[in-house]
């Protein structure tokens, strides 16, 4: 009877332990944007803020009227949005033709995807540079849904494909016996099935291209197009010299809020694409 | 199944490809041309008046802030005028990227009359000759900035050191760490380390690369194996094995150090820094980090460059930033025409008055309102150091022979007398392509 | 257990109509990705035989496979791959044994499992870039909080001064983003091992060691050795945190840093093209082994995520 006790305080314990490593780092960034600038430039350590080093909400109003990175934002979120949507439309007809068709050339596609998804992405800054500038489209948006589309498809594909396969398509066959056109089979019965799967691949599609730094930092130069990720490695704060440390994490919390309003809202599903459905609940 | 669908699926493809190419098609001219001036992060609130008061009616010069450090500057610039960008019309340049954009042909050379009013006997010597490659004027000196050695008079005082004599490094590290204080430089591994070995080996009457194969390119002669370079080192090493070097020594930059001169415990230091460092404290004064009162800011002494060799000139560092033209841009006449606006005698006042960031002319220092911001001797200092400076190696291969000598001298701990000879080494191999950077 | 509908006869008009519509389904996807992944390494491949700078375009000339050569005897280039993997397995082991703690733990859990779930894909949001910065001020002896909770390290210690420290704060902003997911999808597998399996070694007395070993793991071979195939590629292209944290200073560079600067900063197309091609062949040469030291499964490969 001790060892059931022991397991339960032990899995006590590595739940906090859980909620400890996961939740840490993101406490301490936020309370670093609370940090004034000038105590962070002569040195403030600790996680609270030394009496008088305290900044309130100063840092997050000078990062959002920043011309800068407000325009970092904007493009995050139209990149990120735009890439996703096309995104998922092509990863939607791949998953449907191989959970659901036969044709030569399936394990090609699912090599691709794998491929891609193993890529260095660093070897095609070089040459994407050069392509990109001869085609006009450097320092774009277009220059960079272009490459996000790209590799996000694999993800893509395979949480598609994983939940296309779990959809009970003679559902369709069902509703067009009792007498609906192929057409509202499709959109009562299908839709409605397929739509979770969809949504789930879009998120994880989402934050992939939210994430990624190493094309917005080769394929842009200016506040055009660049991304969030990249403009925060090119913050400039008081101090010309050395990174704004408070500055830039009122920056990173901005930015990762939508990350934690999605998983708040939508965390079964995340997980569920994550794990194609095996782990429940 | 694919008809319907197929149809939506491929009129939402359209849209979405057409949305994109409409926001990507953002900013439309509307009559007046736009001149867009890349700047970088320093004095940005007096060049954004320039930039307003140099706007005519003919142009708008519209201000885009660069990153803070000089590499990502570079880094850039030479991305946007190697894809033939047409909107980068003004570019503040640090010197040492001149001969590379000028040898890239990515700078538009003035000519005649303006070159004559960009350069003429009134611009500094040191400043003037960031501008010129291939006998032909390529940008316009803004200000200039150079180096002196900032101190606590009290330390001094207590070390026994006069300072209105020329002092060497080994008598500045000696006199701190014998006196609870330290010497600040910045030895970080980035372009400010290769000021600071620069002005060493230049002070030891050497040179980096010898400046008359400079503009060969690739072929350029290495001259860092030399006693001049050994006598840099062992002043490099001498600093980090002494007691006087700051906790971050091997990352500090020119802000880590700025702490320092005025610190709760401690008798202060001697700091290399450029000249931004005045109004840095003055702006300071009460606030934490700076002088605690006048009487505080009174003890802050000023000096020429510490000598490398005792007996010889030292040679102060030069930086400062130059206005380039795209060769690109799409308004010429306008640009340079702007950049003559934002480099005249006024712009540069308000600069060295507003900012710290000293002028390129010499007449500028004799005007009355930098008289009255900055003590006498101070200008005459600057000045003075501007004028007989060191500049770094004028080629245009300059980024890789900075990330060679930073590759090989850091990190400054392991610097020793073989350091000189392993670095001209792999600089020679580098710029040859036998070696990876 | 597939729902997919019966493979009709081959040649069939029926067959034939399938695969075209699969075909035409799939061609967006696969040409959107070739299109920049193919066609850019083919074009690297071919900039590669160059000597080619981008601020002296005129000055480009044809040297064959020299830059191969210059980059596969270039001490640093060895030293930037020995970093890397080795980055890689130290990452990858300490995600593995704290992923698989947190997967036992997670299985466990039946009240607060939703506030633990959501944690748990907070570190997988967050941006690398973000992470890589908090680390950053984390351990900066004047900004961060480690010299104060770690009573071995004074407080003045620059983590960021040397080798040894400097990697252990880039492989603890790895470690941290990356070992939740990874417990994610150790726990999928560890979910796919039967109950009645696990009950029946505790019938025979197994220890809570025993059972470990030869019935959960065994069982979970699959799920683990797949996870450790795509962590460890993560691994092995790691830029973002070194990027950040110490812009590759006192040697921490990666492979993937040093291919950026030939190319980026230094401009120079022709020789960081080959180590573009390089680095592209060199993360085959690493699949390949793990599939082949490992075992892995490829199709499950293929078709997990």
């Amino acid at each position: 009877m001790t060892s059931s006790i022991w397991n339960k305080v032990g899995t006590v314990i590595g739940a906090v332990l859980i909620l400890v490593w996961c939740l840490l780092p993101v406490a301490w960034i936020i309370s670093l944007s609370f940090k004034s600038q000038e105590a962070v430039t002569n040195g403030s350590t600790g996680f609270f803020p030394k009496s008088g080093g305290g900044a309130g909400w100063s840092n997050y109003k000078d990062v959002i009227q920043d011309d800068q990175f407000g325009r970092a934002i904007i493009n995050s979120i139209g990149i990120s949005l735009i890439a996703t949507v096309l995104s998922v439309i092509f990863a939607t007809l791949a998953a449907y033709a191989i959970a659901r068709l036969e044709f030569k050339g399936k394990k090609f596609v699912l090599t691709t995807a794998l491929v891609i998804a193993m890529f260095p992405v660093v070897s095609l800054v070089g040459p994407l540079f050069d392509m990109w500038r001869t085609l006009g489209i450097y320092d774009t948006w277009l220059g960079l849904i272009i490459p996000y589309m790209s590799f996000t498809l694999p993800l893509a594909i395979w949480t598609l494909s994983a939940f296309f396969r779990e959809i009970p398509w003679e559902m369709e066959q069902a509703a067009q016996v009792d007498g609906a056109t192929s057409w509202q089979a499709f959109r009562k019965v299908i839709v409605p099935l397929a739509a979770p799967g969809v949504f789930t691949a879009a998120i994880l599609t989402f934050f992939f291209a939210w994430n990624d730094f190493v094309f917005g930092i080769s394929l842009t130069s200016t506040e055009n197009a660049r991304p969030i990720p990249a403009a925060l490695s090119f913050f400039v704060g008081a101090d010309p010299f050395n990174r704004p440390a408070s500055l830039l994490a009122a920056g990173a919390v901005v930015a990762t809020v939508p990350v934690v309003v999605l998983v708040l809202f939508f965390q079964r599903k995340i997980v569920a694409g994550l794990t194609a459905g095996a782990v429940k609940g | 199944m694919t008809s319907p669908t197929g149809v939506r699926i491929a009129t939402a493809v359209a849209a979405s490809v057409l949305a994109t190419g409409l926001l990507t098609a953002c900013g439309s001219d509307d009559g007046k041309a736009t001149l867009n001036w890349y700047i970088n992060p320093d004095g940005q609130d007096t060049l954004n008046q320039l930039a307003e008061t140099c706007s005519t009616d003919d142009y708008t010069i519209k201000i885009q802030l660069l990153p803070s450090s000089a590499t990502d500057q570079r880094t850039q610039l030479a991305r946007r005028l190697a894809a033939k960008d047409s909107s980068t019309d003004l570019m503040s340049l640090d010197p040492v990227f001149v001969p590379e954009f000028a040898n890239a042909e990515w700078l538009l050379p003035f000519e005649g009359d303006l070159a004559d009013q960009v350069l003429d006997d009134d611009v500094l010597k040191g400043a003037a000759e960031t501008v010129q490659w291939d006998d032909k004027v390529v940008a316009a000196p803004q200000w200039a900035n150079t180096q002196v050695v900032w101190y606590r008079k009290s330390l001094a005082e207590a070390a026994g050191l006069d300072m209105t004599q020329p002092v060497t490094w080994d008598q500045i590290i000696d006199a701190a760490a014998d006196n609870d204080g330290t010497v600040g430089v910045q030895a970080n591994k980035y372009e400010a380390y290769v000021v600071w070995i620069n002005a060493l080996i230049q002070g030891a009457g050497g040179n980096i690369i010898d400046p008359a194969t400079a503009e060969d390119g690739r072929d350029a002669k290495v001259d860092v194996d030399s006693d001049a370079g050994r006598k840099a080192a062992s002043v490099i090493a001498k600093l980090a094995d002494s007691p006087a070097r700051q906790p971050d020594f091997t990352t500090s930059n020119e802000g880590t150090s700025l702490g320092r001169m005025y610190p709760e415990n401690g008798a202060g230091e001697f700091m290399v820094n450029w000249t931004f460092v005045y109004k840095n404290y003055e702006g300071l004064i009460g606030k934490p980090g700076g002088p605690a009162d006048d009487q505080a800011f009174d003890d802050l002494g000023w000096a020429r460059y510490p000598q490398t060799v005792a007996g010889e000139e030292s040679k102060p560092p030069i930086g400062g930033i130059d206005i380039g033209v795209g060769a690109y841009t799409k308004h010429p006449d306008f640009a340079q025409q702007a950049a003559v606006c934002i480099t005249d005698a006024k712009a540069q006042t308000a600069l060295a008055v507003n900012d710290g960031l000293m002028p390129s002319r010499q007449s500028v220092y004799d005007s009355a309102e930098l008289k009255e911001a900055y003590p006498h001797d101070l200008l005459q200092l600057f000045s003075e150091s501007i004028d007989s400076g060191g500049p770094r190696p004028k080629s245009a291969f300059y980024s890789q022979v900075s990330s060679a000598i930073q590759s090989r001298w850091h990190s400054p701990a392991s610097v020793n007398e073989n350091t000189p000879k392993k670095s001209a080494e792999f600089l020679e191999a580098v710029l040859k392509g036998e070696a990876l950077l | 257990m597939s729902h997919a509908a019966t493979a009709p006869p081959r040649d069939s008009d029926r067959a034939r109509a399938e695969n075209s519509l699969g075909r035409r389904l799939v061609a967006p996807a696969i040409v959107l990705m070739l299109l920049v992944t193919a066609f850019p390494m083919l074009r690297a491949l071919y900039l590669s035989l160059f000597n080619y700078s981008l601020t002296a375009p005129d000055d480009r000339e044809f040297v064959g496979l020299s830059n191969y050569w210059t980059a596969l005897s270039d001490s640093l280039f060895w030293r930037d791959t020995a970093n890397t993997v080795g980055i890689m397995i130290v990452t990858v082991a300490f995600e593995l044994v704290i992923g698989f703690a947190f997967a036992m733990v997670m299985h466990r859990i039946i009240f607060a499992r939703g506030t633990i779930r959501t944690s748990i894909l907070i570190p997988y949001g967050v941006i690398t870039v973000v992470s890589g910065f908090a680390w950053q001020f984390a351990f900066s002896n004047t900004n961060g909080f480690v010299n104060g909770w770690l009573p071995f390290v004074g407080d003045d210690f620059n983590w960021f001064s040397e080798y040894p420290s400097s990697m252990v704060a880039i492989m603890a902003s790895e470690i941290w983003k990356t070992t939740p997911f990874m417990s994610l999808l150790l726990l999928a597998g560890l979910a796919q091992v039967s109950d009645d399996m696990i009950e029946a070694a505790k019938v025979d007395g197994a220890s809570w060691w025993q059972r470990l070993y030869r019935v959960i793991l065994p069982n979970m071979r699959s799920a683990i050795m797949v996870a450790v195939l795509f962590r460890a590629l993560d691994a092995y292209r790691i830029f973002d945190n070194i990027f950040v944290m110490t812009a590759g200073a006192n040697n921490t560079e990666s492979i993937s840093f040093l291919t950026y600067r030939q190319v980026i900063e230094q401009f120079q197309l022709g020789i960081g093209s080959a180590l573009s091609v390089l680095l592209f062949l060199s993360v085959l040469v690493v699949a390949f082994v793990i599939v082949k030291l490992f075992r892995v499964n490829l199709a499950d490969a293929r078709q997990e995520a």
